[in-house]
């Protein structure tokens, strides 16, 4: 991607990036693969790289074909066109029993009629006894279940059998370890202290692992990188701040987190900056040139909410100002969400940061109001 | 917050369960009557089952019909098994269409006609009719049962367990002993029983499949009722009642009791 | 790419595909070729018997000797006839009165508190276990002259009535027989119905009884069909009951095949009884067996 090596996209920075060395060789390959289902496409056309020690995330909305992707993996799907490689070895030809994957199911699918111990056991049946019994030890110290080695898995809380199952998957030591919505089954807070520990986990382990997720935040705060699809195919790939700061697509823009389309037509660009024209804004747009485009084309601007900014008072010129009144206001705590409409009765989502307790002109609802954003904030989508 | 049984619910229940059970009980009461007549209570007395036990022909035919059901169950658990396995896949295969219907129709069929039909083909093979054809008969019959009852329980079944255990490296065979039977053993058991009882019962298919030496309990039973009323057909009715009801109530708490502990947790 | 379904899937179902296709489906081919055949003196006791050792004119003579003759005999004898309308008659009664009288239990059952339903049902599922023989004995105690019943009536000062060898007595032992099957699936689908309907229904208006018959009873109809179905099927062909309970005169087809078979010895009539019992109870066959494998699905 262009753009990311000339600007300092987001707000991380971060040196693991195998992605971006030519020389460096996936574990995981997928190329051209296909899946039907009778007359459905579910993955159609998906070719793919992860590296060693990745923590990747595969990002949708329900039915847009990633369990199915994730699943052919693990082996319980074939598919009908395409290869996947392992490490540069073909492993559509071996049983799920055979590959060196293991998966965290959604449902967790504990054993039931087994314990917590026999449950992480159960992948370690090559062991010798001593050397399974230290690994059982081991994921249980891992995952602190320390003390309900012996629980079946109905007597445990739901956080406790996320990490059964969690154990159970990592115990054989698989090259990649799958995740299929592992957080989906919890409870809002224990999700959000769970997002770190498994990074943590990973780091620590230096596993591979890869996540299925229809939740934006979990693939944004856990991955490495995260591939976006829709209707069976990738939609973008990239680090989660790339995804996020410079989608490739209005889907893109739309499905990761909140963000406002304006539809505008180039009017002129200088090398740094370009004008357009649109109905929202009728003072013109300016913003960023990163791609060159002629003047006439049709194109879409997407502001993230954040970057707008609320004001009492009119912006100075070239700010990208439109005038607009309040329609609603959502208070959240951290954050106070506004909607408002601005010329050609365009709804504009614009969010700000409570940063202070004590706020000396707050907005009120139906009050005039400012909206701007500068050059740098939008990002100019042509598809 | 459901609302209660209305007076009218209450009734409709007790009346119910006096009706399906006063004929029982009568029986029950009457197989300690002294008195050789029904209708008439002549004090309580055992003899009737005294009598039972000296009867050397009822014992043979008690003999047959273990044997009958124990063997009968057995095999048709194990093809029920099979057969439910088949039915619960996803997707379905090649003939499910017509399985299933075989699966579904003796349930419902009458007895007579699989009776019959079962009888023909014994003589058509030139198969010797007896305790085998028998046995046989009734594992056929009562396959459709036990495929039914291990079924229900696979539709609950988390298909995910079988593909973790194949996710853990077990082949689909190993995955199937390792995960799936512990976990429908509960079924299994109760398809045995189910399959057992209706052997135990069963008097059209074994007259028309079985042959001479091969009379059954039922059979016994029925040539005695055909003569009328008679207490010994009393006891020997309350044994087997006494028999299915403690598996069953037995059954029934061990489930009770497992709930409990579940709720407990 | 065609729609394969994969052969391997139904591997497990091999043993008992084979096996109920040699046990259950084969022996109704038997059955429909005797009912073409004759009877006649002779150990089995019908012809013609296919000779192989003749070839294809075995065969041939074989396929010429087959006729009607069975068949004829049933249509020209009107006991048979009244047979087949006085069974499904019976049926028909004994489904009707099964309604009437297992679905205020069922409903009764459902709305008891969670722990008396579990004892409830076992109590109903525990007549299903025992024998069925046993069941229909013990009301011949009951219905008979001097039985327990007119018992009763006497010491009551009420007059005896004659309940023994007699239709009656026949509706009674169906009723008795058949109830659990009856209210199981009543009860199953009355059991699993969400309160919070009939609560909305009163939100909306209706009084018990008009929730009940708007909202409550068309949900259960999936539930009155298979016990209907589960019912009126095997009544049909029902044996032991009119053996035991009814009198001389009372005609089912069931009982027919039996007399035919053991008494008579005319194997050729009692298959064809046979097949014309199974081809009347074809259609709600597959009625019941596309009902049950709906319900599973959608489990």
């Amino acid at each position: 991607m262009t753009t990311s090596s000339r600007l300092n996209i987001g707000a991380v920075r971060c040196t693991f990036a195998p992605w971006e060395d030519p020389t460096a060789k996936p574990l995981i390959r997928f190329e051209g693969v296909v899946k039907r289902f009778g007359d459905d496409v579910a993955v159609n056309g998906v070719s793919l790289d992860i590296y060693e020690k990745e923590f990747f995330a595969l990002l949708g909305p329900s039915g847009c074909g990633k369990t199915t992707l994730m699943r052919m993996l693990a082996g319980f799907e074939t598919p009908n066109e395409g290869r996947i490689t392992l490490e540069g070895e073909d492993i559509l030809a071996k049983p799920a029993h055979k590959r060196p994957v293991n998966m965290m199911f959604q449902s967790y699918a504990l054993f039931p009629h087994l314990n917590v111990e026999q449950n992480i056991a159960f992948g370690l049946k090559d062991l010798p006894k001593d050397e399974r019994n230290d690994r059982v030890l081991e994921m249980l110290a891992l995952v602190r279940l320390e003390g309900l080695a012996r629980r079946k898995p109905d007597q445990l809380s739901g956080g406790q059998r996320q990490r059964v199952a969690l154990a159970r998957a990592i115990a054989p030591r698989p090259r990649l370890l799958l995740l299929d919505e592992p957080l989906a089954a919890l409870d809002k807070k224990l999700r959000d202290e769970t997002q770190f520990e498994l990074v943590a986990l990973q780091e620590r382990l230096g596993m591979t692992f890869m996540v299925v997720t229809h939740d934006q935040e979990e693939a944004m705060v856990m991955s490495t990188r995260v591939a976006v699809m829709d209707k069976g195919q990738i939609v973008q790939v990239g680090r989660p701040s790339e995804v996020y700061e410079t989608p490739n697509s209005r889907y893109v823009a739309d499905f990761i987190g909140e963000v406002n389309l304006f539809e505008a037509k180039v009017i002129s660009a200088d090398g740094v900056t370009m004008t357009l024209a649109g109905d929202n804004c009728p003072a013109g747009y300016a913003v960023r040139e990163d791609d060159l485009l002629s003047p006439g084309a049709a194109v879409t601007l997407a502001v993230r909410p954040e970057k707008i900014q609320v004001s009492q008072d009119r912006p100075p010129a070239g700010a990208n100002g439109m005038a607009g009144k309040v329609a609603d206001i959502g208070y959240l705590g951290d954050w106070t969400t506004y909607l408002i409409t601005v010329p050609g009765g365009m709804t504009v989502r614009a969010a700000r940061a409570n940063s202070a307790r004590i706020v000396e002109r707050p907005i009120d609802w139906d009050d005039e109001v400012w909206l701007s954003f500068s050059p740098d904030a939008a990002v100019v989508l042509t598809s | 917050m459901r609302r209660g049984p209305s007076a009218f619910n209450v009734a409709s229940v007790v009346l119910g369960m006096a009706f399906l059970y006063l004929p029982i009980l009568l029986l029950v009461v009457f197989s300690f009557n002294a008195s050789k007549l029904v209708t008439v209570w002549g004090g309580f007395s055992t003899r009737w089952y005294a009598a039972l036990f000296q009867d050397q022909q009822m014992l043979d035919a008690i003999g047959v019909t273990l044997r009958v059901g124990l063997v009968s169950a057995t095999l048709a658990t194990g093809l029920g098994t099979l057969a439910a396995l088949a039915l619960s896949k996803v997707g379905g295969f090649r003939g499910r269409l017509l399985f299933s219907g075989m699966i579904y129709a003796p349930l419902v069929m009458p007895e007579v006609i699989l009776g019959l039909s079962l009888l023909l083909l014994f003589v058509a093979v030139g198969a010797p009719r007896g305790i085998w054809t028998v046995t046989v008969s009734h594992a056929t019959m009562t396959l459709c049962y036990a495929a039914v009852v291990i079924q229900a329980r696979l539709v609950s079944f988390d298909k995910s367990l079988e593909e973790a255990a194949r996710d853990l490296g077990r082949t689909p065979v190993q995955a199937f002993f390792d995960v799936t039977l512990p976990n429908i053993a509960p079924a299994v058991v109760a398809a045995w029983m189910l399959a057992f009882t209706l052997s135990l019962d069963d008097l059209v298919i074994a007259s028309f499949t079985s042959g001479p030496g091969s009379t059954t309990l039922p059979m016994r039973i029925y040539s005695q009722v055909r003569l009328g009323v008679n207490p010994e057909i009393n006891a020997v009715s309350t044994l087997l009642i006494g028999l299915v009801a403690t598996g069953v109530i037995a059954a029934y708490l061990v489930q009770q009791r497992r709930k409990v502990a579940e709720d407990a947790v | 790419m065609s729609k394969l379904r994969p052969l391997h899937r139904g591997l497990p179902a091999l043993a008992p595909f084979l096996w109920l296709a040699a046990f259950f489906l084969f022996p109704f081919v038997l059955v429909a070729k005797l009912s073409l055949s004759d009877i006649a003196l002779a150990m089995p006791p019908y012809a013609p018997r296919l000779d192989l050792s003749k070839g294809l004119a075995g065969v041939s003579t074989f396929l010429h000797s087959l006729d009607f003759d069975a068949y004829r005999h049933m249509v020209e004898d009107g006991v048979y006839a009244a047979a087949y309308l006085s069974s499904l008659k019976f049926a028909a009664i004994g489904t009707g009165i099964l309604l009437l009288v297992g679905y205020p239990m069922a409903y009764g059952m459902a709305r008891c508190p969670p722990k008396v339903r579990q004892a409830l049902l076992m109590m109903v599922v525990l007549p299903f276990w025992t024998s069925f023989l046993i069941r229909i004995y013990a009301w011949i105690a009951i219905l008979k002259p001097e039985g327990l019943l007119n018992a009763a009536l006497g010491w009551l000062g009420l007059p005896p009535v004659a309940l023994m060898d007699n239709d009656p007595a026949v509706i009674i032992g169906l009723v008795y027989a058949y109830l659990p099957f009856m209210v199981l699936p009543l009860y199953s689908v009355l059991e699993r119905q969400d309160e919070s309907l009939l609560e909305a229904a009163s939100d909306l208006g209706c009084t018990q009884f008009e929730a009940f018959w708007r909202v409550t009873f068309p949900m259960s109809l999936p539930g009155v069909a298979a016990g209907a179905l589960l019912c009126f099927i095997p009544m049909v062909g029902e044996f032991v009951i009119p053996d035991l309970l009814g009198g001389s005169s009372t005609l089912m087809l069931g009982k027919t095949i039996w007399t035919e078979f053991f008494a008579n010895r005319d194997w050729p009539a009692a298959s064809a009884v046979a097949i014309i019992l199974l081809a009347t109870l074809i259609a709600p066959i597959l009625i019941y067996q596309r009902q049950q494998a709906k319900l599973l699905d959608a489990q």
